[in-house]
């Protein structure tokens, strides 16, 4: 078997239902089997989680898909290159509009009941409505500027017609997206598990879209590190990968992602009970406190698609089309050079060394 | 001597900075006010920042921010600058963690802020003045970067401008510079903005 170079890690998470491959690992003993000795540090921002990765704090780090480009080009940040050899997971964000927002929504079209997923243009009447009667803009909020989130919720506005200047962008962290529903300081959100779930059982909103009605399965977090430490430590690198995978491959089965809720309830990784983080994890979104939940079988998908393709493989495709997305939302000064930039930043060349290890294992 | 007293102080509110202190430990916050008690800082705490810190930017225009590094918040404030186009506010953020030192080389060269150690109440005076000067002097860099870039560009306007004149009127390098300056004289514009109309009804033709 290789040696990792380094085998003390501190490796950052954030308590998202998504985070579970870490969870797994940890909990299953992944890491050890390869000779790791991972410390999970909990990050509750993902700009801090990002600062630390940069200084070195953080040996690896789970990123939302869009980070490690925003890294190497210096958006926001000194640039600094970070690179991704793995995927982490596909889709798992929702769309939930507050109970109110909904009131209205079924009032301006005159309708009495909502099908799933909502179509925006119905949204988008009611923005008109509050336009032509002088009422304020609709408020809206993602988890950061660099974001699926925030492009998921700009490309679900704009399939009815609504611009980001037809309403207030904000970004709320995922933990206190419920309380600015409930307090009234936002009208809507886009945010992963177990947020959304929540609100529905708060009874505080209702969750009209999941993020593969949005994109169909497209990388929500990804694996980061500095390409300075993947270099000098490339054994480390394919250890930590191929003991994600297994984590990975593990959650794919629906009785092993029940007891994976149970692991992640605790305190220090979500600290949420299980009727919350469940649902998700289970192909289920719920929609209304008082409806049934809807079947979304692909809500979280850590190793293999329900059509059978490979979740992990950060193929360069995916860079190429973030890259384009953040393009699109004018977050890409217009001197930036990004030519062959997203070749170096999405390492499929690395994931494919991976299963050679695996299938030693038998 | 009221009125004398009244005019001081209204010369030192004037200069006052207003802090806004984002911290979950009311402990901690209380401590670090009290310190701050006979300075020209003044300070506003928000223990749970949910939802509420955007108002509280927009109403209070604080002059600087401090924040825990853990807290969830930053990505409010980093979001400000990126999304909302607000101006940048220096930020000071401080951990009890041991890799301040660390975390402070990676970020100082991009952002306007800072990391330092635990917040003690008596060191709480001397960061903040650290901070706001650091934060002046690296928008002075700034300022003078992007009027040097300006000037560069402007330079450039004019060359090109110049080359189009010398070629379509057949005239010397000098007299085109002269018509050029006629121009903005005449008509009270900057030799930039000719020079800008030149190139761009070149182009258009």
């Amino acid at each position: 078997m290789m040696k990792p170079e380094k085998t003390q890690l501190t490796l950052g998470f954030s308590p998202l239902t998504d985070c579970a491959p870490f969870v797994v690992a940890k909990n299953l003993g992944y890491f050890e089997h390869w000779g790791l000795d991972v410390t999970l540090q909990k990050q509750n921002s993902w700009a801090t989680l990002r600062d630390k990765l940069h200084a070195g704090v953080l040996d690896a780090a789970q990123m939302l898909a869009p980070m490690p480009i925003a890294s190497t080009l210096g958006l926001g940040v000194a640039p600094i290159h970070v690179l991704t050899p793995m995927v982490l997971s596909q889709n798992g964000n929702g769309i939930t509009l507050s109970e109110p927002l909904i009131k209205e929504l079924l009032s301006v079209n005159k309708i009495f009941q909502l099908d799933f997923p909502l179509d925006a243009k119905l949204l988008k009447n009611v923005i008109d409505y509050r336009t032509q009667h002088n009422q304020t803009k609709l408020s809206f909020a993602t988890v950061f500027p660099y974001s699926c989130h925030h492009y998921q919720l700009k490309d679900w506005l704009l399939s009815g017609g609504i611009t980001f200047d037809d309403v207030n962008i904000s970004v709320v962290p995922p933990i206190n997206m419920v309380d600015s529903m409930l307090s009234g300081d936002i009208d809507g959100f886009c945010v992963g598990g177990p947020w959304n779930a929540k609100a529905v059982r708060g009874s505080c909103g209702v969750t009209v879209v999941t993020s593969s009605d949005i994109w169909q399965d497209s990388p929500e977090k990804v694996l980061g590190f500095l390409a300075s430490f993947a270099e000098t430590n490339p054994n480390t690198v394919l250890a930590i990968c191929a003991a994600l995978k297994q984590a990975c491959n593990w959650l794919d089965s629906v009785p092993n992602r029940f007891e994976t809720a149970v692991m992640m309830s605790q305190e220090g990784f979500l600290g949420e009970p299980l009727e919350i983080i469940t649902p998700s994890l289970l192909g289920s979104c719920l929609t209304q406190a008082t409806l049934s939940p809807r079947s979304v079988p692909s809500y979280n998908q850590f190793a293999t698609t329900v059509d059978g393709k490979d979740v992990n493989n950060p193929d360069v495709e995916y860079g190429q089309w973030l890259l384009q997305k953040m393009q699109d939302s004018g977050q890409i000064p217009d001197n930036t050079e990004t030519t062959g930039c997203i070749e170096g930043i999405y390492r499929s060349d690395i994931y494919r060394q991976i299963s050679p290890l695996l299938a030693k294992l038998g | 001597m009221a009125s004398i007293k009244n005019k001081q102080n209204l010369a030192q509110s004037a200069k006052n900075l207003r802090i806004l202190l984002i911290d979950e430990n009311t402990h901690r916050a209380d401590l670090v006010t009290a310190a701050l008690g006979d300075s020209r800082y003044e300070i506003s705490h928000l223990a749970s920042p949910s939802g509420t810190l955007l108002k509280q930017v927009d109403q209070l225009q604080p002059d600087i921010i401090v924040i825990d590094i853990e807290s969830p918040s930053r990505d409010i404030l980093e979001s400000l600058h990126t999304i909302k186009n607000i101006d940048p506010k220096p930020v000071v953020m401080f951990s009890s963690e041991e890799d301040t030192d660390t975390i402070n080389q990676s970020i100082e060269s991009g952002v306007s802020a800072y990391v330092v150690g635990d917040l003690e109440p008596h060191r709480v005076k001397p960061i903040l003045d650290a901070a706001v000067a650091r934060f002046r002097e690296f928008q002075k860099l700034k300022t003078e970067l992007s009027d040097t870039k300006q000037q560069l560009n402007s330079r450039k306007n004019i060359d090109q401008a110049k080359r189009i004149l010398m070629k379509n009127k057949n005239i010397s390098e000098d007299q085109a510079f002269h018509t050029m300056r006629k121009t903005a004289m005449d008509t009270g514009q900057k030799l930039d903005d000719v020079a800008k109309t030149i190139i761009s009804m070149f182009n258009s033709l």
